[in-house]
C-alpha cells in the first residue's frame, strides 16, 4: 500500500541520516583521543569499526535463526484412542455368522473369508460398528455413517481436552481425516458445530488418502506450525466402515469386509513454547511417497463396482509388490534423516564390498531391488536410529514382511501384532494404538525414537520419527486405551481358537452336496 | 434542483475528506519541504557552498552509514513473508454435447418424475428465476432417462474435466509435471478411493515426493481453502510450484426423488473445474498474474441454525440429496458480516475506517439509533467476484455491499452462461473480467465463496500486470454476446 511505503521511508531516513551520525561522531571523536597518529589511526579505526559492526551484524542473524527455529517445532500434547463400548465387540463366530448372511456368497467363498480371518490374527474382542448387530450391514442408510463417527468424536475429544484442561475455542486449527465418508456439512464442520469452536479456525477435511491419512494430517499441522507461531492443533482420524459393507461376491473384493475394525483416535498437537514442557512427543521428521505415477502401484487397491453393480474395494494380487516398493523408497528417503553416520557408513562400505565380490555379474542396487515373495532384507541396521517402531496394522503379512526387511525381532514386532490382535486393523488410526501399546507397557523413556509407517491406497507410503520428550513411564495415562487389559498381553498365545473348530473348511467339499455340519450355525 | 447540489456538494466534500486521510503522511511533509525550501534561498548560494565544504565526510562515518542502511533494510526484507504468486489458471469449458436447455431439462424432469407433476411445476419455476442460460451443460451420465450415476461414470466426468483443465494449464504455463511440488484437489461431494488427487499424479507421472492433498466435504468455498493451504505451504517450502485442482462432480449427486427442498440443486449445479498454477518462485514475479494479499475465513459452524442450512440426508424413500433451508439468505448475510469485519480493516483506506470507527463509537456511546455505517467497499477494490451460488445470493450480496451492476456483472455472467459450477465458478468470472479487457495492473480483486457449515472465505489478489484479452479460455467464443440482460422470470 502507498501510505505504509511513504510511512516507511518516511521513519527510515530520518533514523538513518541524523542519530547514526551524531552517535557515529561522539564515538570516532571518543576513539581517537588516545592515540597520536593521524594516518595510521584512522585506518585502525576503521577496521575496528568495521569488525565490530560486522560480528555484532551475524550474531544478530544468528539470534534471529534461532529465534525463528524455535517455535517451528511440533510437538504431541496428548493423544486419546477410541475403544468403542463392549456391546460393540465382535467374535470370530460372531464374524462367520454376518458373513453366511451374504445370500451372494457361495462355499468357495465362505471357506476363503474364514481362513482369511482364522489366519489373520485379528483377535476375539474387536469392533464393529452398530448396524452389523442389528442385522442391516447391506442396507446402510447416510445416519448410521454419521451416527457412527459421532460417537467416535464426541467420546475420544471430550476426554482429550478435558484431561489437558483445553476448551474447544483454544483450537486453532483442526485436520479431520476419514477415508470413506463424504457428507455435507463436512466431518470437521460436525465437530466445530458440536463443540462451538471458534470462527476463524483453520479446518482441512482430508478424504480418500487410505490408512496413511494421519502422517498427512500431521504433516498439514507441521507445515502450518512453521508459519504460525503459539498454535493449538487438534487431529481427528478414524475410518467409516458402516456404508462400506460389499454386498457381492468378487474374491479381491470380499476380503476388505473382514479386514477392517471400528477405532479411531483424536491427537492434540501444538508449537507453543510454555506448552513444551508437558508434551509427549517431539516430531523429527516426515517423509512421504507417493507412487501413483506408476500404473501398477495405482490399480492395486481401487474401489469400483464389480459386474453387478455393488460398489466394493478390489485389492489387486499385486498389491503387495506396490507395497514393497514404496516401501523401500520411503525407507531411501527416510533412512538418512534418522540413522547415525556411522552406521551409514558401514551400509555403504558393506554394498562397495558386495559389488566387487560379485563384479563379474552386471548388477546394479541389487540390495534395493524388490524381490516380492521372499521380502527385502535391507541390511542397515534400524535399531541403532530407533528404539521402537509403530508399524501400521494392515494384517499379519504386513507386519511379518516388515519385520524381516528392518531385521525386528518379536520383541519389536509385539507392540503392532498385540494391538492387531485386540483392535484389528483400524486404518488410519491403528498407528495410534501401537503407540498405546507401548507406553503402557512402560516402554517409553525420554530421547527413545519412534519410527511411524503406514501404506495407503495410490500407493503411497508415509513415514515419521518423534521423539520422546519425556519419561512416559510414570503411570499417569490416565486415559490409555490399553490400560484395562494390559497385564494380559502379550497372551500365551494368539491362535485364533476356533482353528479347530473350522478344521472342516480344509477339507474337500463338493460344492453341490454341500450340508452346513452341526454347531456350525 | 436543490437536492442535486447539495448531493453534488456533498459528493466533493465525501472526495475532499478521502484524499485528505489517505495522503496523510503526504500532506505532512509538504510543511517540511515548504520549511526547508525557505531556508535555502533565505541562506543563498555562497552560504550553502561553505556549509557543504565544512562538513567533514570522514570515511568512517560513511562507510557506517551505509553498512547501516545495508544492515536496515536486509532485517527490512528478511522479515517480509514470501509473496505468493498466482501465475495462471485455466477454466474447463464443456463441449456443446453436454448441454442442457431449458427444453431438455424440463422434457427430463417430465419423463423422469412423471407422478409427480407438482414437483415438475416447482423445478420449471426454479429454472425461470434461476438467472442461467440455455448454454450450461451437465456430464453425460445424466443425459440418460433415467440418469445413470454409477461409479465409473463419475470417474469418467471426473478425468474428463479434470484432465482437460489441467492439460490447459500446463500448455499456458509451460509448466513441466516433473515440476510439480505440490498438489491440491478439491471436490466436494465424490471421494473415491484412491483419491483424485492419486488420479491425477497417476496421469500425469507426477514425483514420488510430492505433496498431495485431497479435500473434499467443504462445498462450494474449498477452492479458497485450497488456497490458503497452497499458501501456507508455499511460505514454509522455498521455491515451490503448487497446483490446485477445484471442481465439483455432478454424476453422483444428482437428487432422484422428488423432495422440493432437495431439487433446487438439481436445477442449479452444473459441470465446471478449474486447474491454478501459485508459485513462490522470484523468477516468476513478471510472469505471474496475480499476487495473493489477503485470504480470511470464517466458520459458522459453532451457530446451530447456520450449521444446518445446507444438510446432505436422506428423504423418506432412501434418496440421498441436499436439504437448502430457507434461511440460507438471512445466514449468508451475517456470515459475509462476521467476514467483512475481519478483512475490512486489512483492506479499507483509513477514510473509510475512521469513519466506520466514529459511527461505532457514537452507537455505542451516544445514541444506539445511529445507522451503522456500511464502508465502501468500491474504494478498496476494484473487481468482485462473487460466487454465483444463484441469482438470490448475488442479489443479495448486491444490496448489502451497496454494488453498482457492473460490479456483479461477472457474477450474472458466470451464472447465466455456466451455471452454480461451485468451487471453480470463482475462476471463470475472473476469466469473464479479464476477457472483457478490464484487469489492468495493481487493480485489486475480491473473491467471496460461501460453502456449507457455514463458512465465507474471502481473497484478495491484486493485478500484476495488464493482461491482454485471452485469445482462448471458456469465453473465447461469446464474450461478444456478454452483457446479457438476464430478466427477472423467463417464460417457459
Amino acid at each position: 500500500m502507498s501510505c505504509q511505503k511513504t510511512r516507511a521511508v518516511f521513519s527510515c531516513s530520518t533514523v538513518l541520516l541524523y542519530i547514526p551520525q551524531q552517535s557515529l561522531l561522539h564515538f570516532h571523536a571518543f576513539l581517537i583521543t588516545p592515540l597520536s597518529n593521524s594516518n595510521k589511526n584512522t585506518i585502525m579505526d576503521l577496521l575496528v569499526m568495521l569488525l565490530s559492526l560486522l560480528v555484532s551484524y551475524l550474531i544478530f542473524k544468528i539470534w534471529k535463526r534461532i529465534d525463528s527455529k524455535r517455535d517451528q517445532n511440533c510437538y504431541i500434547l496428548d493423544y486419546q484412542c477410541h475403544k468403542p463400548s463392549d456391546d460393540r465387540m465382535v467374535n470370530t463366530q460372531f464374524s462367520g455368522d454376518i458373513i453366511l448372511r451374504n445370500k451372494h456368497l457361495r462355499l468357495n467363498e465362505y471357506k476363503f473369508l474364514l481362513k482369511a480371518i482364522v489366519s489373520s490374527g485379528i483377535g476375539e474382542q474387536t469392533y464393529a460398528p452398530r448396524l452389523f448387530f442389528e442385522g442391516r450391514e447391506q442396507r446402510p442408510t447416510l445416519q448410521d455413517g454419521l451416527s457412527e463417527m459421532e460417537e467416535f468424536y464426541i467420546d475420544t475429544i471430550e476426554k482429550v481436552l478435558k484431561r489437558n484442561k483445553i476448551s474447544p475455542s483454544e483450537i486453532d486449527i483442526l485436520v479431520v481425516n476419514v477415508s470413506m465418508l463424504n457428507s455435507t456439512p463436512s466431518l470437521s464442520a460436525r465437530i466445530i458445530n458440536h463443540y462451538k469452536m471458534r470462527e476463524d479456525i483453520k479446518v482441512f477435511n482430508l478424504t480418500a488418502m487410505g490408512c496413511s491419512a494421519s502422517v498427512i494430517s500431521i504433516d498439514i499441522v507441521k507445515n502450518i506450525f512453521k508459519t504460525y507461531k503459539n498454535k493449538l492443533a487438534l487431529v481427528v482420524t478414524s475410518e467409516s466402515l458402516s456404508p462400506n459393507w460389499y454386498s457381492g461376491n468378487n474374491r479381491s473384493m470380499i476380503l476388505a469386509n473382514c479386514l477392517f475394525r471400528s477405532g479411531g483416535c483424536a491427537v492434540l498437537l501444538t508449537n507453543k513454547r510454555s506448552l513444551s514442557r508437558r508434551a509427549m512427543f517431539k516430531l523429527r521428521c516426515l517423509v512421504r511417497t507417493h507412487h501413483g505415477a506408476r500404473d501398477d502401484s495405482f490399480n492395486a487397491c481401487v474401489q469400483k463396482e464389480d459386474e453387478l453393480g455393488h460398489i466394493g474395494v478390489h485389492l489387486d494380487k499385486t498389491l503387495p509388490k506396490a507395497a514393497t516398493r514404496a516401501f523401500i523408497d520411503n525407507l531411501k528417503v527416510i533412512t538418512p534423516k534418522i540413522l547415525p553416520v556411522t552406521e551409514l557408513l558401514r551400509f555403504m562400505l558393506c554394498l562397495l564390498l558386495k559389488k566387487l565380490r560379485s563384479s563379474p555379474s552386471k548388477g546394479s542396487t541389487n540390495v534395493t531391488q524388490a524381490a516380492p515373495k521372499a521380502g527385502v532384507k535391507a541390511g542397515i541396521n534400524f535399531k541403532t536410529g530407533i528404539d521402537h517402531f509403530c508399524i501400521h496394522t494392515g494384517g499379519k503379512a504386513v507386519i511379518d514382511a516388515i519385520g524381516y526387511s528392518l531385521d525386528l525381532n518379536e520383541y519389536d514386532l509385539e507392540p503392532a501384532r498385540m494391538t492387531l490382535h485386540r483392535f484389528g486393523n483400524t486404518s488410519a488410526s491403528s498407528l495410534w494404538y501401537v503407540l498405546g501399546y507401548m507406553e503402557a507397557k512402560k516402554r517409553l523413556k525420554r530421547g527413545d525414537r519412534v519410527f511411524m509407517i503406514s501404506f495407503g491406497a495410490g500407493f503411497k507410503c508415509n513415514s515419521c520419527v518423534w521423539e520422546v520428550v519425556r519419561d512416559l513411564n510414570v503411570g499417569e495415562a490416565v486415559g490409555n486405551v490399553w490400560n484395562h487389559c494390559i497385564n494380559q498381553y502379550p497372551p500365551k498365545s494368539i491362535l485364533n481358537p476356533f482353528f479347530e473348530k473350522y478344521g472342516w473348511i480344509h477339507e474337500e467339499e463338493d460344492p453341490d452336496t454341500f450340508k452346513m455340519p452341526e454347531g456350525f450355525m | 434542483m436543490p437536492e442535486f447540489s447539495s448531493s453534488v456538494k456533498l459528493k466533493y466534500v465525501k472526495l475532499g475528506y478521502q484524499y485528505l486521510v489517505n495522503h496523510f503522511l503526504s500532506f505532512l511533509l509538504i510543511p517540511i519541504m515548504a520549511i526547508v525550501a525557505v531556508e535555502l534561498l533565505r541562506m543563498g548560494p555562497e552560504e550553502i557552498l561553505n556549509v557543504w565544504n565544512s562538513l567533514q565526510f570522514d570515511l568512517v562515518q560513511v562507510l557506517c552509514s551505509s553498512f547501516f542502511v545495508i544492515f536496515i533494510s536486509t532485517v527490512y526484507f528478511m522479515s517480509k513473508p514470501r509473496t505468493i504468486y498466482l501465475v495462471d489458471y485455466s477454466c474447463y469449458k464443456p463441449p456443446v454435447t453436454c448441454r442442457v436447455p431449458f427444453a431438455t431439462f424440463m422434457e427430463h424432469s417430465r419423463l423422469i418424475l412423471k407422478d409427480k407433476p407438482k414437483s415438475v411445476e416447482f423445478q420449471m419455476r426454479i429454472l425461470e428465476r434461476s438467472g442461467l442460460g440455455e448454454e450450461t451443460c451437465l456430464p453425460p451420465a445424466i443425459h440418460y432417462i433415467p440418469p445413470t450415476p454409477t461409479m465409473d461414470a463419475a470417474r469418467s466426468e471426473a478425468q474428463m474435466v479434470i484432465f482437460e483443465a489441467m492439460d490447459d494449464l500446463f500448455k499456458k504455463t509451460g509448466l513441466k509435471p516433473k515440476d510439480v511440488d505440490i498438489l491440491i484437489v478439491n471436490c466436494s461431494l465424490f471421494s473415491p478411493t484412491p483419491s483424485l488427487s492419486a488420479m491425477v499424479i497417476n496421469k500425469y507421472k507426477l514425483r514420488s515426493n510430492i505433496k498431495s492433498f485431497n479435500l473434499s466435504g467443504m462445498g462450494c468455498s474449498a477452492g479458497l481453502i485450497s488456497v490458503d493451504l497452497a499458501r501456507d505451504l508455499l511460505q514454509v517450502h522455498p521455491n515451490s510450484n503448487a497446483i490446485i485442482v477445484s471442481t465439483e462432480i455432478i454424476t453422483p449427486n444428482y437428487y432422484q426423488g422428488n423432495e422440493r427442498a432437495m431439487l433446487l440443486p438439481n436445477c442449479l449445479f452444473r459441470m465446471g473445474a478449474a486447474a491454478i498454477h501459485m508459485s513462490n518462485r522470484r523468477s516468476d514475479r513478471w510472469r505471474a498474474k496475480y499476487k495473493l494479499s489477503h485470504l480470511v475465513r470464517t466458520h459458522r459452524g459453532a451457530d446451530d441454525k447456520s450449521f444446518y442450512c445446507v444438510y446432505e440426508q436422506e428423504d423418506k424413500e432412501g434418496h440421498v440429496g441436499i436439504n437448502l433451508s430457507k434461511d440460507l439468505m438471512a445466514i449468508a448475510g451475517e456470515a459475509l458480516k462476521a467476514n467483512i469485519t475481519t478483512i475490512g480493516p486489512l483492506v479499507l483506506p483509513a477514510s473509510e475506517q475512521l469513519l466506520f470507527l466514529t459511527s461505532l463509537i457514537g452507537r455505542k456511546i451516544f445514541n444506539p439509533k445511529w445507522k451503522p455505517y456500511i464502508p465502501d467497499f468500491k474504494l478498496a477494490f476494484e473487481h468482485f467476484c462473487i460466487h454465483a451460488g444463484g441469482r438470490a445470493v448475488i442479489d443479495e450480496l448486491q444490496k448489502n455491499l451497496q454494488l453498482s451492476g457492473e460490479h456483479v456483472e461477472a457474477s450474472r455472467m458466470t451464472l447465466h452462461r455456466f451455471g452454480n459450477t461451485s468451487s471453480s465458478s470463482l475462476w471463470y468470472e475472473l476469466s469473464y473480467i479479464e476477457s472483457k479487457g478490464r484487469m489492468r495492473r495493481g487493480d485489486r480483486v475480491w473473491q467471496i465463496a460461501f460453502g456449507s457449515g457455514f463458512k465465507c472465505n474471502s481473497a484478495v489478489w491484486k493485478c500484476n500486470r495488464t493482461i491482454k484479452t485471452p485469445k482462448d479460455g471458456p469465453w473465447s467464443d461469446c464474450i461478444d454476446r456478454y452483457p446479457v440482460f438476464i430478466p427477472e422470470v423467463v417464460k417457459l
